[in-house]
């Protein structure tokens, strides 16, 4: 028997074998846990900015709301999908600037959307979120603000918008797991197989990689001639190696959780990555501006994509899915 | 141009040939490639209720197919950048004939059939120039090269066929060459156009505005008097971008986009479109989503489905298909599965007699 037909045979094992990525696993012990902690640090955020709204006192819980968040953000399907939740909680990339023009109209009219959750609740997601409270708490152009000014109204409600969002896409999940858990049964018309649900955390661990690649390290990035440090993700506030490394240890829990089997290239994958942007001294990835130190990013984000070719390849045979069909043809 | 010898051997053809329908070929109402389990690929020909009419082997992985609007013909092409296209006789499932590019060309993935199914209207590259060509091939004579039209600009993608034999083209805008695959090669210069061409060429030319010169023409729907174009973004996943038009012969097109949230989530990408009980659909497989517009161009509601791509118009609204192997009706209630099939849905679903 050659080699490529022993491959070939063992290919079809592995097709053949009972197909059951671990879906409940991830649900239990990623998602489920993941976005009670997220909603948990939403709803300390508001409670310190009701507390006291100024960029100083709100500051530390804003680090831990997105720490937490970096555990959920690419669970993009589902509750997050609804409603537009996971744009108005991060509008993130904004190339043409649109948060901080939101951001600046909603203050320099003192818009009332303040006064209720339901008024500001219908304020544009770019004026909402995360990346609105960076501009108010971290950017000099807005961060002076005193006690009792309405930019510190709006820390309030932007936290507050944020925590009720949370609060509810976490409760939508305990619907949501069932609609995952119960992929393939009749009356599910969101899964129509076991494997698509499969397929739903598997596209999202496959993205979730090629987003922190391609965005998160890809647009500071730039090219060679024009890096682009400036649209780092969240420099403002200090986290974007951050950031790149809590989403990477994010996917390597969805990972771990949703293989049925051994994965060992993606484990050693994942810790080559993890090393890389640990050793990185770089926070806000301000070294891509100069060759050498773009040259460390750039390197790392190879070793990203290396992780996401290695999950592919082990994860994906063992419940037979790959990622989108059509998705990633582009014509 | 017809010479003596191939008129004669029209004759000589349609005197032999039994004159089949579709209805020989089981009655499909839609025509869709999909990659199957095994990883084979093949074109399946669809009853309207998703139910699979027919199956038939291709030997790699196909685009879009054109369907003969009689006789039970398809021709399948290969993805961008192919060079050979299959004619399929879906009555007894063989090949019937083999196109191929002429030196110097190969194919877009898209054709149409004009002058009640005598002639092949195909989207190529010449690609020594990089214009757009569109191969006309006579069916009588056996799908013989008989002449070619300029598309009217770079990277003709899809084509139809509107009546009077007059057709409407997708100038995707975008420069490739085979050499480097499906690299892009002018991004910063693009300009699609949608071209509606004569027997002579290209006879109207509609552009988009500047700032949206990187919005790639690539998808059309058309009742007839409207034509919807779906584009594909290339400039940055975060511009907000309508990737919808509609446009009506003589006027300017109107652009149409859903709400901030709805529109980023398409990421910038239509795959597919289709016109039907005066609806406009557009899907994006990257976005999992379809969105709905009336034909005036106002958003009406977008639906999630993972990895959908295929739409066509069908007797009962729009029939969408996926990447899962789902086929789906748009109802009023929105998405409904109607089927799922063991396979992948390729991008495109052909509606037969369209």
């Amino acid at each position: 028997m050659t080699h490529a037909i022993r491959r070939a045979a063992l290919a079809t094992l592995l097709l053949a074998a009972p197909a059951h990525a671990d879906v409940d696993a991830a649900i239990t012990d990623h998602i489920l846990p993941g976005f009670t902690e997220f909603s948990n640090a939403a709803n300390a955020l508001s409670d310190v900015a009701a507390e006291d709204c100024t960029a100083q006192a709100v500051a530390p819980a804003y680090q831990e709301a997105f720490d937490a968040w970096m555990g959920v953000s690419h669970l993009t399907f589902g509750p997050l999908e609804d409603q537009g939740r996971a744009l108005a909680i991060a509008f993130w990339p904004d190339k043409r600037g649109m948060v901080r023009s939101t951001v600046a109209r909603l203050v320099a009219d003192q818009d009332a959307a303040t006064a209720t959750a339901e008024d500001f609740a219908e304020v544009s997601v770019a004026g909402r979120g995360l990346f609105a409270l960076e501009y108010l708490l971290f950017d000099p152009d807005f961060a002076g603000y005193d006690a009792g000014s309405y930019s510190c109204e709006l820390v309030q409600a932007v936290s507050a918008d944020l925590a009720r969002m949370a609060a509810e896409t976490r409760a939508d999940w305990s619907d949501y797991a069932t609609t995952l858990q119960t992929a393939g049964e009749a009356g599910n018309t969101t899964y129509l197989t076991e494997k698509e649900a499969a397929q739903e955390l598997f596209t999202a661990l496959v993205s979730g990689l090629e987003w922190t690649a391609d965005q998160r390290l890809g647009r500071p990035m730039g090219s060679f001639d024009r890096p682009r440090p400036e649209r780092a993700e969240a420099r403002r506030s200090g986290r974007s190696l951050r950031n790149v490394i809590l989403s990477v240890e994010a996917l390597e829990d969805l990972a771990r959780h949703l293989a049925n089997g051994p994965i060992p290239e993606t484990e050693a994958a994942f810790a080559t990555v993890l090393d890389l942007a640990r050793e990185l001294d770089d926070p806000v990835l301000a070294g891509v501006a100069d060759p050498a130190g773009r040259l460390k990013v750039e390197i790392l984000q190879q070793h990203i994509k290396t992780a996401k070719t290695y999950a592919a390849a082990e994860i994906g045979p063992q419940f037979g899915v790959a990622a989108g069909f059509n998705a990633t043809d582009g014509d | 141009m017809t010479t003596r010898r191939t008129f004669l051997a029209s004759l000589l053809a349609s005197a032999a040939a039994p004159r089949l329908s579709w209805a020989d070929a089981g009655g499909p109402t839609h025509l869709a490639a999909a990659r199957e389990a095994d990883g084979a690929y093949a074109l399946f020909g669809l009853a309207a209720d998703g139910a699979d009419i027919f199956r038939i082997p291709l030997p790699g992985r196909g685009h879009a197919a054109a369907a003969h609007p009689t006789a039970p013909e398809a021709v399948a092409f290969a993805r961008r950048p192919g060079t050979f296209a299959l004619v399929i006789d879906c009555a007894n499932g063989t090949v019937a004939h083999r196109l191929t590019a002429p030196e110097g060309r190969h194919f877009y993935g898209h054709g149409a059939f004009i002058e009640g199914g005598d002639i092949l209207c195909t989207t190529e590259n010449e690609i020594e120039t990089g214009q757009g060509r569109i191969g006309l091939w006579s069916r009588r004579a056996g799908y013989r090269r008989i002449g070619e039209l300029a598309s009217g600009g770079i990277g003709p993608h899809e084509i139809l066929a509107l009546p009077g034999d007059r057709l409407v083209v997708a100038n995707g805008g975008i420069l490739t060459h085979p050499d480097r695959g499906r690299d892009k090669l002018n991004l910063d210069t693009m300009r699609p156009n949608l071209a509606y061409l004569d027997d002579s060429g290209p006879v109207e030319l509609v552009e988009l505005p500047e700032e949206l010169h990187q919005n790639s023409i690539r998808h059309i729907a058309t009742d007839g008097e409207v034509t919807g174009f779906a584009m594909q973004w290339q400039g940055d996943l975060s511009d907000p971008v309508p990737l919808l038009g509609l446009h009506r012969r003589g006027e300017a097109p109107v652009l149409a986009s859903a709400g901030l949230v709805d529109q980023l989530a398409m990421q910038g990408y239509a795959g597919s479109i289709a016109m039907a009980g005066g609806r406009v659909g557009i899907t994006s497989p990257r976005g999992g989503c379809l969105h709905l517009f009336d034909k005036a161009g106002n958003f009406q509601e977008s639906l999630s489905r993972s990895d959908i791509c295929g739409l066509a118009a069908a007797p009962a609204g729009l029939l969408a298909t996926d990447g899962l192997g789902g086929i789906l009706t748009v109802t009023d209630q929105g998405l409904t599965p109607t089927r799922k099939a063991p396979r992948a849905w390729d991008n495109h679903l052909v509606r037969i007699g369209a």
